[in-house]
């Protein structure tokens, strides 16, 4: 806490000591108080690691997100303490109730995006992209007739495919309030086209592939490592072929088909549950791949048992 | 070459139809002006076959026969007893279907003519090609099936389908040579 500096009384540079209790810098030598009332600028709290981080002094509010009109500042006038009488109808009452917050709709659909993302168990990025996505689409005013849950949805959609990690419609069904197939489809159209026509070609969104879907089914059914990695590379060796169906049938057939040649036969049922497709069209979806499975099934897997055990439905 | 036996069909003009493939017209919109206000709930009483579609005759698989049916429901509001007219005929919408006979790759058509094609296997197996000369909107499938609406004249179709056809070509399912699909005796040779 030594400091050398210039003493005006001692005319010469001496030792000053920097008296932290009241913030002085003293002159060792002849006691002169060279500076005083210097601002701390340490930590004001301590935070240890086994506190909660629940109330963490350090920070006054929330973090703050861009998207909101000014920040989120969650800055609100209270009741004071030991006050009769009610408080809302006083003046400072008044203000608070008054000024509402500009962006009540947009903080409620950014929570409902928040709850959607947090079922299908997604990660802040995408929870994000959905955000912007769904910010850019509400400033036009051409929004508000249509179903709020399918437009957030279709959101979601959008932003898992564009981090690429596509969820299947179905999917976002399955967590999106109420909201139809049909409905998130057609809103996710409207939105990816109003995107366009406001910034340029910037929807990056590829078809979807049978193979995105591959890992995430494969461990809802709970199979082994050896059995995904022959899944994967059946799934690529059918994209050669000229099979016409939606890319999710021919992942649950070849997830089927895979099953069928291991240990651990999965029943229709289950595939069903898992992919969303219904077991009628995985049964057709089987039937369109089987004449190929010789090619498509890595020798490392199955060999000649497989035509014999694989049956012809 | 496929065998049309529509009545009124002309020979093949190959000046209009270079690739050798000719369009079947499903269906044809066409409005009219019938120049008199109409009490609709009376024609609906009185005239058997009404519906209540203002004004628009669809359902026609040829221009002349739109117009036909046009003229026939005219006279059938004069016969109730309103001054109908015939007025400013306009065919709005003029759909066609045909058929390339060979597979094709939608996915590819898509990656590469990004700003045309809409391609959402999951939504709807077809691809959406929006034409921009003529505007003409075409539903391809991989079956090698093509949809053509939104065209005011059966002209616009044929520009349009001669215009996607080499580009469909382009996209063509490369044949593998002796595909045998139903192969279920053979024993399939997976370690050569």
């Amino acid at each position: 806490m030594a400091d050398g500096s210039f003493c005006p009384d001692c005319k010469r540079s001496t030792e000053v000591v920097f008296d932290h209790s009241a913030g002085d810098m003293v002159c060792s030598e002849c006691g002169l108080v060279l500076e005083a009332h210097s601002i701390d600028e340490t930590s004001e709290w301590r935070t240890f690691a086994n506190e909660s981080a629940e109330n963490d002094p350090v920070r006054v509010g929330g973090p703050s997100n861009p998207l909101l009109t000014d920040g989120g500042l969650s800055t609100v006038i209270s009741k004071p303490n030991g006050v009769q009488g009610d408080f809302l109808s006083s003046s400072l009452g008044r203000w608070q109730t008054r000024g509402s917050n500009p962006d009540r709709s947009l903080i409620l659909a950014f929570r409902t995006i928040a709850n959607m993302a947090d079922r299908l168990g997604l990660v802040a990025t995408i929870k994000d992209r959905a955000n912007e996505i769904y910010k850019k689409v509400e400033d036009l005013k051409s929004i508000r007739g249509r179903n709020q849950d399918a437009i957030l949805a279709a959101c979601l959609y959008i932003a898992c495919r564009q981090e690429d990690r596509p969820r299947t419609v179905k999917e976002i069904c399955s967590v999106a309030n109420g909201a139809a197939k049909k409905e998130i489809g057609r809103a996710k159209e409207y939105i990816v086209k109003q995107l366009e026509v406001e910034m340029g070609q910037s929807m990056e969104m590829g078809t979807i592939h049978a193979g995105d879907f591959l890992r995430r089914f494969c461990s809802h059914l709970g199979m082994s490592n050896q059995a995904v990695k022959a899944a994967q590379e059946a799934v690529q060796k059918s994209e050669e072929l000229d099979i016409r169906r939606s890319p999710i049938s021919i992942a649950a057939a070849v997830i089927y088909m895979i099953t069928q040649l291991s240990e651990e036969k999965k029943p229709l049922r289950d595939i069903s549950l898992a992919t969303g497709v219904a077991e009628s069209t995985i049964r057709n979806s089987y039937k369109d791949l089987y004449p190929y499975a010789s090619r498509i099934i890595p020798a490392s897997f199955a060999k000649e048992e497989d035509l014999k055990n694989l049956c012809s439905p | 070459m496929a065998q049309y036996n529509l009545e009124g069909c002309q020979s093949m003009d190959l000046a209009k139809h270079p690739s050798g493939i000719g369009l079947i017209l499903q269906n044809i919109v066409s409005t009219v002006n019938l120049g008199c206000k109409l009490d609709l709930k009376m024609i609906a009483l009185r005239a058997r076959n009404a519906e209540y579609n203002p004004k628009v005759c669809t359902g026609a698989k040829s221009e002349e026969q739109s117009k036909l049916a046009a003229r026939k429901y005219a006279r059938i509001v004069q016969k109730i007893g309103f001054q109908a007219q015939f007025m400013d005929f306009k065919v709005q919408n003029v759909v066609a279907s045909s058929d390339v006979k060979f597979p094709i790759r939608l996915e590819r058509l898509s990656l590469h003519h990004d700003a045309f094609c809409t391609f959402e296997p999951e939504i709807f197996p077809g691809l959406i090609y929006r034409m921009k000369d003529p505007k003409i909107v075409l539903l391809i499938f991989a079956s090698g099936k093509i949809v053509l609406t939104g065209a005011k004249s059966r002209d616009q179709l044929y520009r349009a389908f001669e215009q996607i056809y080499p580009v469909v070509v382009e996209y063509r399912v490369p044949q593998i040579g002796n595909e045998d699909k139903d192969s279920t005796d053979r024993v399939p040779r997976l370690l050569a």
